[in-house]
C-alpha cells in the first residue's frame, strides 16, 4: 500500500538540502500560504528563496500554489511537501507520540477543510469581494479578453466546488460562523502554550500560522474576518510571537 | 408537548439502520441525546421535503438536509450529547470530524459509486431492486454520476477517472484515517469518557456501512477488521442503540425470496396473458367455434370439417 511513498523517500534521501531551493508563488497581494511554507523551512533550519511568477498555477505539477523547486524535484501541496522534508532528514513532529500525532493531523485537517475552505467563498464566492477583489487581482497580469475569461473560469470553478461540499446554500454569515469556530477549537486547543505541541512548534504551527497571519494582512471588502481572528488573544499573540521569532530576523 | 420533527431517511439493510452515512450520523446521534424523531425509512428520495436524504422537517415546517444542520437544530432543542465534553474536548471533536470528511469520505464514496465492480453487483442492483419504478431505471445512474462529480472536485482533478492508482492512494488515505482514529479511542469505550457523542455519532455513520456491507473489492472492510477497538466500537453501538435492526440482518434473505418468486409468477402470467390475446386478436386460434361446435349434434361433423378447412386455408 506504502509503495508509491517509499519509492519516494529512497529517490530523495540520497541528496542533501541544495541551497538553490526556490519556492514559487503567485503575484504579491493575493491570498496565498506561502508564509506557511517559509515558516517551515525556516522552523527547520533549511534555507529557501521565494519567487513571484504570474504563472505559478501552471507551473506546479498538480496546480496548487505554492510550490517548491528542490534539486531537480518539483513538489507542490503541504502533504508531499512536508513528506519531502522528512525524506531529507528534517522533521518537525518526531517528538509527539502517536496519539498527539493523530491529533495533529486531526487539527490540520480542520484547518484545511475549514479556514482554506472558508477563505476560498469568502474571495470568489461573495460577490462583492469577487468584484472589486479577487477577480481584478487575478486576471492583473494578462490582457483583455483573457484577464476577463480567466477570472471568470476561476470563479466558477471555485463555485462549483463549494455546490460539491454542501457550502453552496451558506451565507456570508454563516461563513463567517465556521470560521469563528475554527479559530475558538484552535484557541481552546493552544490554551496558554507557547506551541500546539510542547514547546516545539510542529508543522501545525506553521500551517496555523500561515492562514491567520494571511486572514490578517490581506486587504478584503470587509474587516469583519480579521476582527473575528482577533477576538481570540491567544491566537493573536501566538502569530506575534512567531512572527517575531522567525520573520524579524529576516528583515532586519 | 408539540409534535416531533419527522425524518426521512434511507432504508436500512445488511444489519444497519439506513443504508447512507449521513442518515446514519443524524440517526446515532438522535439516539445518543434521546431526540423523539418520527422516523420515515423511505427508498425513494423524490418524496423527502428536499429531494435528497437525509432531510429533517422542523414543526415549524423547515426543512434540513446537512447532518450538521440537523445536529445543530437538535442542540437548539435541548438534545445535546456534546453537554459534557470539555472545550478542549469540542474542539478535538470538530478536528476528527474534518478529518473524516478528507480522508475517509472519498475512499467511501470510491468504494461504493466509483469502482465498477462494487457499484455494479451491489450499490447499483441494491438502489435499483428498492426504488419504485420506474425510477430504479434512470435514479441509480444520475446517483453515481453525481458523486463522481462530487469526487472530482473534492480531488480538484476534473478528469478523475476510477482506476488502481487513484484507489490505491484514496484507500490509503482511508487506512491512515482509520488508524488515526483507533489510536484515539484506544481501549475506551466511546470517544469522551463513558457516554457517546456527536464524534461518535460521525464515526459510526462512517464506519458502520465498511464494516457490514460485503462488497466484492473489500480492501477498505479487511482494513477495518483489522483495527479491534473501532470493530468492536461499531458492533457496540448497533447492539446498544440499534437492536432491532441487527437482527433484520438474518431475516433478509428469507424475505427477499417471497418478493423474487412472486414478481417471477407475475411476469409469467403478464406474458402467458399476452400471447393468448395475440393469438386470439389475429385469428390464429378461436375458441367459441370449438366450443359451439361441441354442444351441436354429431351430424354436424361435416360442417365442421368443411368450416375447418376453410380455416387452414385462410390462414395457409
Amino acid at each position: 500500500v506504502c509503495l508509491p511513498a517509499c519509492l519516494f523517500v529512497t529517490l530523495t534521501a540520497a541528496e542533501p538540502w541544495p541551497e538553490n531551493a526556490t519556492l514559487y508563488q503567485p503575484l504579491k497581494g493575493e491570498l496565498q500560504y506561502s508564509y506557511l511554507y517559509i515558516l517551515l523551512f525556516l522552523m527547520c533550519g533549511l534555507p529557501v528563496q521565494v519567487f513571484c511568477r504570474a504563472n505559478a498555477e501552471y507551473m506546479s505539477p498538480s496546480g496548487k500554489i505554492p510550490f517548491i523547486h528542490v534539486g531537480n524535484q518539483v513538489v507542490s501541496e503541504l502533504g508531499p511537501i512536508v513528506q519531502f522534508t522528512k525524506a531529507k532528514g528534517h522533521s518537525l513532529s518526531d517528538g509527539l507520540d502517536d496519539v498527539q500525532r493523530a491529533e495533529m493531523k486531526a487539527y490540520m485537517e480542520l484547518v484545511n477543510n475549514m479556514l482554506l475552505t472558508a477563505e476560498l467563498y469568502i474571495q470568489w464566492c461573495d460577490d462583492s469581494t469577487a468584484t472589486e477583489i479577487s477577480r481584478p487581482r487575478y486576471s492583473s497580469p494578462y490582457s483583455w479578453p483573457l484577464n476577463k475569461i480567466l477570472a471568470y473560469q476561476k470563479q466558477w470553478e471555485v463555485r462549483r466546488k463549494m455546490n460539491a461540499i454542501g457550502w453552496g446554500g451558506k451565507t456570508l454569515e454563516q461563513v463567517y460562523e465556521d470560521v469563528s469556530q475554527c479559530c475558538q477549537a484552535l484557541s481552546q486547543r493552544l490554551g496558554t502554550q507557547s506551541y500546539f505541541f510542547n514547546k516545539q512548534p510542529t508543522e501545525l504551527d506553521a500551517l496555523v500560522f500561515g492562514h491567520l497571519f494571511t486572514i490578517l494582512t490581506t486587504r478584503l471588502t470587509s474587516t469583519e474576518l480579521a476582527e473575528r481572528v482577533k477576538s481570540y488573544s491567544n491566537l493573536l499573540s501566538f502569530c506575534r510571537r512567531v512572527e517575531q521569532t522567525y520573520f524579524e530576523d529576516k528583515s532586519s | 408537548m408539540a409534535a416531533p420533527d419527522e425524518l426521512f431517511c434511507w432504508e436500512g439493510d445488511w444489519g444497519l439502520p439506513s443504508i447512507s452515512t449521513d442518515c446514519l450520523v443524524v440517526l446515532a446521534y438522535a439516539q445518543f441525546a434521546g431526540a423523539p424523531l418520527k422516523l420515515r425509512k423511505i427508498s425513494n428520495p423524490w418524496r423527502s421535503p428536499s429531494g435528497s436524504l437525509p432531510a429533517l422537517r422542523t414543526n415549524q415546517k423547515e426543512t434540513l438536509s446537512r447532518p450538521s444542520d440537523i445536529i445543530i437544530h437538535l442542540r437548539k432543542q435541548k438534545f445535546n450529547a456534546d453537554y459534557d465534553l470539555s472545550a478542549k474536548e469540542g474542539a478535538d471533536s470538530l478536528a476528527f470530524i474534518s478529518l473524516m470528511e478528507e480522508k475517509l469520505m472519498p475512499a467511501l464514496i470510491y468504494a461504493f459509486w466509483i469502482e465498477p465492480k462494487n457499484y455494479v453487483d451491489v450499490t447499483r442492483r441494491w438502489y435499483a431492486e428498492h426504488m419504485p419504478f420506474p425510477l430504479n431505471f434512470f435514479l441509480p445512474g444520475r446517483m453515481q454520476r453525481q458523486q463522481l462529480e462530487k469526487l472530482r472536485l473534492l480531488r480538484g482533478d476534473e478528469r478523475l477517472e476510477a482506476g488502481e492508482e487513484l484507489e490505491k492512494e484514496l484507500y490509503r488515505d482511508a487506512a491512515e484515517c482509520m488508524n488515526l482514529l483507533s489510536q484515539r479511542l484506544g481501549s475506551h469505550k466511546f470517544f469522551f469518557g463513558d457516554s457517546p457523542s456527536s464524534l461518535d455519532a460521525y464515526v459510526f455513520g462512517h464506519l458502520a456501512p465498511i464494516l457490514k456491507c460485503k462488497l466484492p473489492n473489500g480492501k477498505l472492510q479487511q482494513h477495518l477488521k483489522t483495527l479491534d477497538n473501532l470493530t468492536n466500537f461499531c458492533t457496540n453501538i448497533l447492539q446498544l442503540y440499534f437492536p432491532k435492526d441487527g437482527r433484520g440482518e438474518a431475516h433478509n434473505s428469507p424475505r427477499q425470496k417471497p418478493p423474487r418468486r412472486r414478481k417471477q409468477f407475475l411476469s409469467a402470467l403478464v406474458a402467458l396473458g399476452a400471447m393468448l390475446s395475440y393469438a386470439l386478436l389475429t385469428g390464429m386460434v378461436s375458441i367459441q367455434h370449438a366450443h359451439h361446435e361441441a354442444l351441436e349434434e354429431p351430424p354436424d361433423l361435416q360442417d365442421i370439417g368443411s368450416h375447418h378447412d376453410h380455416e387452414d386455408e385462410g390462414d395457409g
